[in-house]
């Protein structure tokens, strides 16, 4: 044995080494929140998804990323099962959310959109008042009286960072709004209901780099509600705001780990390649 | 070489910008006399009477208050039979019939429908509902003008909740409210404005129909609001009077279409005035 492999095998049982254990020990794992399990996806004959297994952890970000057409907000659509809207689009496999599969159809789709919440890439605010932008919702799944209700509003409107802005105008029209306000209120719409998952679709690829960077700040404070799954198409967003990252390519889940892990010391070649911008 | 090339395509587009010019220019014309026509004798032809007295026989004096109230009453009536079925049929084309081969069919049957000659209609309804019940009737023309409503609606509902978008429906069923619920609540309240203005093209479309009135509800010399007889209307007045040799028949009907013209106008400008309102709110 050479010094130098000495010195190796020697610091993997040295007090610094076993301290760093020790930490890793001592600090919580997270819940896992969801999971996938074989999950294929179908648009008509063309596969989208193969054999997907992802884990999302409760109350961490975790960011999808690869080239488009890879197959990441197709995954995110599952998660809620908006894709049901299209005959023609199949997911087949397990989704478990909280250890249920929500992909079997005993499970309530409503109950299912109330816990999973989504934000999409363009904001679409409906067109309505700002109050009833984010009450809209509530009001089908509870009886609030009126006081409650604007309890909740505000509230959601606080979550979502939006509230000093809007407190004065909130009989107005929510199309008034500027367009990363606008993206907030649907934040905002989606917190409403107090789900405990929440979907971001490219939440920022529409705005600017103010609002963008609102958004993320927004992401940051949010996961100590929420889970959260955001698809990205921007690296550096994903490395700011997520905590997992999942590498997708082809309709096939690469590669997932810490963010850090991911950005720094990837597995797989093929990762590594996208990261390093040599493709994608 | 530069210069050159540059002076050809000057000229060139200025030939271009005259011709499209001079067939505005031809087409304004021949709109512009019309109106300038139907001003004229309307205008002169106006008084009071026309709204307090009813059609006249020939060489008394008289007014159109019967054929106002029951172009209003057959018009509005079969808007309101044919709208609602229009926006019915546009939202089904437009939410749940998407690629399904019987929209498509629905969607191309409409666009023949809409460009039936109204006469055609007419008879269509002359044959069924009048050749059966053995006399003309308001009811009838007011069927006649809802088939000619009808197309347009079940179009410009069909178009305006089609450019509605797709994000909107998504993040309203994500919100895990069922699809009717998103349908009436949220997607008609985006698209409302055209919706709205469809009816309104398609009343200012009614009001001037002629043919599909001669066959059904034809014409009443007398005031009536029995939708079961035969009700005065201005189209059908103006056909009759102005075909006439009598004098004052002729000036009724300029006035008449005079009015008619105007209220097409207004209908035409307020559904303008809609449309431009909701795109201010959008920007």
């Amino acid at each position: 044995m050479t010094d130098l492999a000495q010195a190796f095998t020697m610091n993997e049982t040295s007090p610094v080494a076993a301290e760093v254990d020790v930490r890793r020990a001592l600090r919580p794992m997270p819940k896992l929140k969801l999971s996938t399990h074989g999950l294929e996806f179908h648009y008509g004959r063309a596969r989208a998804l193969h054999d997907v297994q992802l884990d999302v952890a409760e109350k961490r970000v975790t960011a999808l990323i690869g080239p488009s057409g890879c197959g990441k907000s197709t995954l995110l659509r599952v998660f809620n099962r908006i894709y049901a809207l299209y005959p023609g689009q199949v997911a087949r496999g397990e989704v478990l959310l909280d250890g249920m599969d929500i992909l079997t159809p005993d499970y309530p789709l409503a109950l299912l959109r109330s816990k999973v919440g989504m934000v999409f890439q363009k904001p679409v605010p409906f067109p309505m008042t700002i109050f009833e932008n984010v009450a809209y919702g509530i009001r089908h799944h509870e009886r609030l009286s009126k006081a409650d209700m604007a309890v909740r509003v505000e509230s959601a409107l606080r979550q979502s960072a939006l509230w000093d802005e809007v407190k004065d105008k909130l009989r107005e029209s929510a199309l008034g709004l500027s367009g990363g306000q606008q993206q907030r209120l649907c934040i905002a719409r989606a917190v409403a209901l107090r789900p405990e998952v929440l979907l971001l679709d490219e939440p920022t690829s529409a705005l600017d780099p103010i609002s963008t960077s609102r958004i993320e700040q927004l992401i940051d404070e949010l996961k100590r509600d929420f889970t959260i799954v955001i698809v990205t198409h921007n690296m550096q967003q994903a490395a700011r705001v997520s905590d997992y990252t999942a590498f997708m390519y082809l309709g096939d889940l690469v590669e997932q780990d810490t963010t850090e892990t991911i950005f720094s010391n990837p597995s797989r070649r093929q990762t590594e390649d996208y990261i390093t911008g040599r493709f994608g | 070489m530069n210069a050159w090339h540059i002076g050809v395509r000057g000229a060139k587009n200025a030939v271009a910008q005259v011709l499209a010019t001079l067939a505005t220019a031809f087409g304004l014309f021949w709109l512009g006399w019309i109106l300038w026509t139907t001003l004229l004798n309307g205008l002169a032809s106006i008084n009071l009477a026309l709204f307090t007295q009813m059609t006249p026989p020939p060489g008394e004096t008289g007014g159109l208050l019967n054929a106002f109230v029951g172009s209003a009453l057959m018009s509005g009536l079969g808007v309101l039979i044919g709208a609602p079925i229009g926006v019915l049929a546009g939202t089904y084309l437009a939410e749940y019939g998407r690629g399904a081969w019987f929209g498509e069919v629905i969607r191309f049957v409409n666009d023949i429908l809409l460009s039936a000659p109204s006469i055609v209609l007419g008879l269509f309804v002359y044959t069924l509902v009048v050749a059966r019940v053995g006399h003309f009737s308001a009811l009838a023309g007011s069927l006649s003008l809802a088939l000619i409503v009808l197309p347009v609606v079940v179009r410009t509902t069909d178009e305006m909740l089609r450019l509605v978008p797709t994000q909107m429906r998504e993040a309203a069923l994500s919100l895990g409210v069922p699809q009717w619920k998103v349908t009436t609540q949220v997607l008609y309240r985006a698209s409302l404005p055209g919706i709205v203005t469809g009816i309104l093209l398609a009343l200012a479309r009614i009001s001037g129909e002629t043919a599909p009135l001669l066959f059904t509800a034809l014409n009443n010399q007398y005031w009536t609001t029995d939708l079961s007889a035969p009700m005065a209307n201005v189209p059908v007045v103006i056909f009759q009077y102005a075909m006439s040799p009598y004098d004052n028949w002729h000036s009724l009907a300029w006035a008449g279409a005079f009015f008619l013209t105007l209220f097409v106008l207004l209908v035409g400008l307020a559904a303008r005035a809609i449309v431009s309102r909701h795109r201010m709110t959008h920007d």
